[in-house]
């Protein structure tokens, strides 16, 4: 199973629907929410973001791919669900 | 602070903002007033309603972009969209904002 991770926020409705997509599909996985971690973890995280334009969250990265927004169908087929 | 008070005042200054540009609020009642309880909790932590779904990063001019309704700075974006990012606003002509997905900026065609 491909190692899943994420960046959220714990104000974002569809983020609260990303995490309880992989739970509900038993898909373990890692996030850090944004807006409660320290200044440091959030320059780290903004960096990634940049680096693939995103300008929001959810940031999802399921093996090697990175997913920006809550897409359920995508994230299906990275995981071959 | 009386949250649900503050809540319909952002409701009806958003109204004024977002009308001319297109926009309407979420038919979704649920998540409509899921999200503006968020940004009540983010004005009374930052002072300002930013956007429950994307980061605040301490950089003046790019947080500006984040202030609810954040539609004028992201409009290319949220056009194709036909929603803003975290769904509180959705063209007037939606009916259906559940069969709206989040798209990423980069995934947006360019011109």
């Amino acid at each position: 199973m491909k190692k899943v991770s994420m960046y959220t926020l714990s104000t974002c409705p569809w983020c609260r629907k990303t995490k309880a997509f992989f739970a509900s599909h038993d898909v373990p996985y890692d996030f850090i929410d944004y807006d409660l971690a320290d200044e440091a973890t959030q320059k780290r995280i903004m960096a990634e973001l940049d680096a693939k334009q995103a300008t929001g969250f959810p940031f999802v990265r399921i093996g090697d791919d990175v997913v920006v927004g809550y897409n359920p169908a995508r994230y299906q087929q990275l995981l071959g669900l | 602070m009386n949250v649900e008070a503050r809540k319909r005042a952002l409701v009806h200054f958003y109204t004024k903002v977002v009308t001319p540009l297109g926009y309407k609020f979420t038919p979704d009642e649920e998540l409509k007033d899921f999200l503006l309880e968020q940004e009540v909790g983010l004005e009374q932590k930052h002072g300002v309603p930013f956007c429950p779904c994307q980061p605040i990063t301490g950089e003046r001019a790019h947080d500006m972009t984040l202030v609810c309704p954040c539609i004028p700075f992201h409009r290319a974006h949220y056009d194709y969209m036909k929603r803003c990012w975290c769904g509180l606003f959705v063209r007037q002509d939606v009916t259906d904002p559940d069969s709206l997905p989040q798209i990423p900026l980069s995934e947006v065609p360019r011109g």
